[in-house]
């Protein structure tokens, strides 16, 4: 009994401590689950916060875009609506070259400052122009306005421009594959094929490229002085061209163009020549090119020659006399890389009054291509000269010139 | 005698009039595109109606194309040109389009279709200056290798020729819409296989890769030319090479341009070089716009791989 009554606190005490133990893990996990809840509850409460944060952050910016894509719109509104916005492509080729000829001096040669602008005109034309300023003054070179839109693939040109003779004769001398004027081209066509005057050129509907050119002109050649440019002549005075030109793949790599060409003038009169007489100048132009497709920045030939033929009464000692001169040029050039490029022209330039006396001058050439508007190039030309006419065109001669382009400066399909 | 002769007459000049209506009806578009990839997707949607030619043949570098007068009496043939735009072909095909005496395949013409149009265009310049190369005044060019790109080549090349031959265009837009399905499938597919690409580094020749790095998660970190265009130096290459090791850059990516530069910088940085198509059909496993995005796609997971 004793024991029982003992036994009843102790009871009593363990029931009660037993009870507290279980009530008390229960309400400890209770909150322990509350802490971590407030705890949850209070990262998400900073993660809203953030949230909310790069809300307003996102929104401010979305405003800023929003105001910089309206500057941008209205910027663009008012380009368009710029008195500039129709105004032609605008470019300028600086070319200068310091130059060694031979016993004749050295020289800083600044060659040329040529603008070129070109637009659409309207839905039928297009013009274009060429300003070049040099040492020897200021020159309108080309001014002319090309068709667009001709039916049956015609296409008429005016104005002045450099006549569709040739192949060398139409290209700005900066864009030669070498450094000079081939001798045989200044002397025979003089120098670039410059013409004030009309041409129409057809397109053949051969599955091959064939074009035909007929053309009218007060005269050709730009330092060809035989006539007056500035004044009225008869019809029999004017300088009439046709030319036919073609091209053939040989294969995707491998390619061939022909063009044969003829400048007839019908009379040319001469002081102490009452008689006049015709002028024909004849071109034979052939052109080999071999252009890797996979790799055309790198590598290339190029083989093209040219040959002329002159044919008009001239001033010599023992009288007025018809001659007829033959002369031209060929060359080659071959591209290393990208870079880097050489080659070597050939020049028989023949004197118009003595074509059996000639100047034939060979000509090793490298150039130097930066990027493609910057350009540097050497050229080694040896003249063996006959003619005497010029102490400039004999012996050793050294160029190094430098070509640049700014803005945009081309001159179209002629220049392939 | 005489009625006899006239009705024999009057049936061969009726029958020559069907045969020319006929021949007429049976007529192809003559379709000329600039790329490939665009006479491809042309040929998807305009089947038997057209007759597709591309002037290049996918091995081109599309900056130096050369300016062939073989290409000028195709251009004055066709009923439409297809061009990708964005300037891609401004070094040669203006100065072929004017001796093409083909008005209605000008820019801006009905015969003109510009693919570019609806591009998301990347790399715009900030500013338009040759002191950084050979700057794309409209942005980056190479659209086609992001093949969600081709989805917009292939509307444009359907809206260009329905606006000009609207008698097809039913035919135009269900070949279109089976073309964009069977694009769609092949992107799901390309997206997978891309996977292990994600992230990945490299260094590439030229700016060509931009969208198609975009598209499969790429990253380009530097480029062989010193700015679009230019050349590298020596110097430029050193510094590179250097980079590239420090960062553990695995791949070189170059295209139509010489293997003298990224096989050089690959000696000196260890990474893998390959050698990608910017446009279809340079080989025969890229002879169409779908198997040149896989042809990219299993070369650059390859050359991955080796590095």
């Amino acid at each position: 009994m004793g024991l029982s009554v003992f036994q009843t606190p102790l009871v009593v005490v363990f029931v009660v401590f037993a009870f507290l133990l279980f009530r008390s893990e229960p309400g400890l996990a209770q909150s322990l689950e509350l802490e971590s809840l407030r705890a949850l509850v209070k990262g998400m409460e900073q993660q809203l916060q953030q949230a909310l944060q790069r809300i307003d952050q996102l929104e401010k910016e979305k405003g800023a875009a929003n105001s910089r894509v309206e500057r941008v719109e209205q910027s663009v509104k008012a380009v368009q609506s710029a008195p500039s916005t129709l105004n032609p492509a605008i470019g300028m080729a600086l070319d200068n070259v310091v130059e060694q000829r031979g016993k004749a001096g050295g020289d800083f040669d600044f060659r040329a400052a040529e603008i070129g602008i070109s637009a659409s005109i309207d839905p039928y034309a297009r013009g274009y122009a060429i300003f070049n300023g040099s040492r020897d003054g200021f020159d309108v070179e080309e001014a002319a306005i090309v068709t667009t839109s001709l039916p049956w693939n015609l296409q008429a040109r005016g104005g002045r421009f450099f006549a569709d003779f040739g192949r060398l004769p139409k290209l700005h001398p900066h864009e030669y594959a070498f450094v000079n004027t081939p001798l045989s081209l200044e002397r025979m066509v003089g120098g670039e094929s410059k013409a004030d005057g009309v041409e129409l050129s057809y397109l053949f509907t051969t599955p091959f490229f064939l074009r035909g050119t007929i053309g009218g002109y007060n005269k050709l050649g730009a330092e060809n002085e035989r006539l007056d440019n500035n004044k009225t002549r008869s019809w029999s005075r004017f300088t009439y061209l046709g030319r036919l030109n073609s091209y053939f793949d040989l294969s995707d790599n491998h390619s061939i163009e022909a063009g044969t060409s003829l400048a007839y003038t019908p009379s040319l009169r001469m002081a102490g020549d009452p008689r006049g007489g015709r002028r024909a100048l004849s071109g034979l132009d052939l052109t080999y090119r071999y252009q890797p497709l996979g790799s055309t920045l790198h590598q290339g030939v190029t083989v093209g020659a040219e040959l002329f033929g002159n044919s008009e009464r001239v001033e010599r000692v023992s009288g007025v006399r018809r001659m007829f001169a033959a002369g031209g040029y060929a060359y080659a050039e071959m591209k290393l890389n990208r870079e880097w490029s050489t080659g070597f022209l050939y020049d028989n330039a023949p004197s118009l009054i003595s074509p059996g006396k000639k100047t034939n001058s060979y000509s090793p050439f490298v150039t130097w291509t930066l990027s493609e508007f910057n350009r540097l190039r050497l050229q080694y030309g040896y003249f063996d000269d006959q003619v005497r006419e010029d102490k400039a065109e004999r012996g050793h001669q050294v160029f190094l010139q430098w070509t640049t382009t700014l803005g945009a400066h081309s001159h179209g399909f002629a220049n392939r | 005698m005489r009625t006899k002769r006239r009705k024999i007459l009057s049936a061969l000049l009726f029958s020559f009039l069907l045969t020319g209506f006929g021949l007429a009806q049976a007529q192809t578009i003559r379709v000329i595109t600039t790329t490939p990839d665009l006479a491809d997707i042309t040929k998807q949607i305009g089947k038997e109606l057209v007759d597709v030619e591309s002037l290049t043949r996918g091995v081109e570098f599309m900056h130096a194309v050369p300016v062939k007068p073989s290409f000028v009496p195709k251009l004055n043939r066709a009923n439409i040109l297809a061009a990708m735009g964005l300037d891609l072909e401004i070094s040669w095909l203006p100065a072929l389009l004017e001796p093409a005496s083909n008005p209605k395949i000008m820019p801006g013409q009905a015969g003109h279709i510009d693919c570019s149009t609806g591009v998301s265009v990347i790399d715009v310049p900030k500013s338009l200056d040759r002191a950084e190369g050979d700057v794309h005044p409209k942005g980056n060019p190479h659209y086609n290798l992001d093949p969600h790109n081709g989805k917009v080549m292939a509307r444009n090349i359907a809206d260009g020729l329905a606006r000009n031959f609207p008698q097809h265009k039913a035919v135009f837009e269900k070949n279109l819409a089976a073309y964009v399905a069977e694009l769609d499938k092949a992107i799901v597919r390309w997206q997978q296989m891309a996977a292990p690409l994600k992230g990945a580094k490299f260094v590439a020749y030229h700016s060509d890769w931009a969208y198609f790095a975009q598209r499969f998660g790429l990253q380009q970190v530097g480029s062989i030319e010193v700015k679009p265009g230019i050349e590298p130096t020596p110097n430029h290459l050193v510094a590179l090479a250097q980079k590239m090791q420090q960062d553990k850059i695995p791949l070189i990516i170059y295209g139509p341009q010489s293997d003298r530069y990224p096989k050089q910088l690959a000696g000196q940085s260890g990474a893998a070089v390959v050698r990608l198509q910017s446009i279809s059909g340079g080989a025969a496993e890229t002879d169409s716009y779908v198997k040149f995005i896989e042809y990219n796609l299993k070369s650059l997971l390859s050359a991955l791989k080796k590095s």
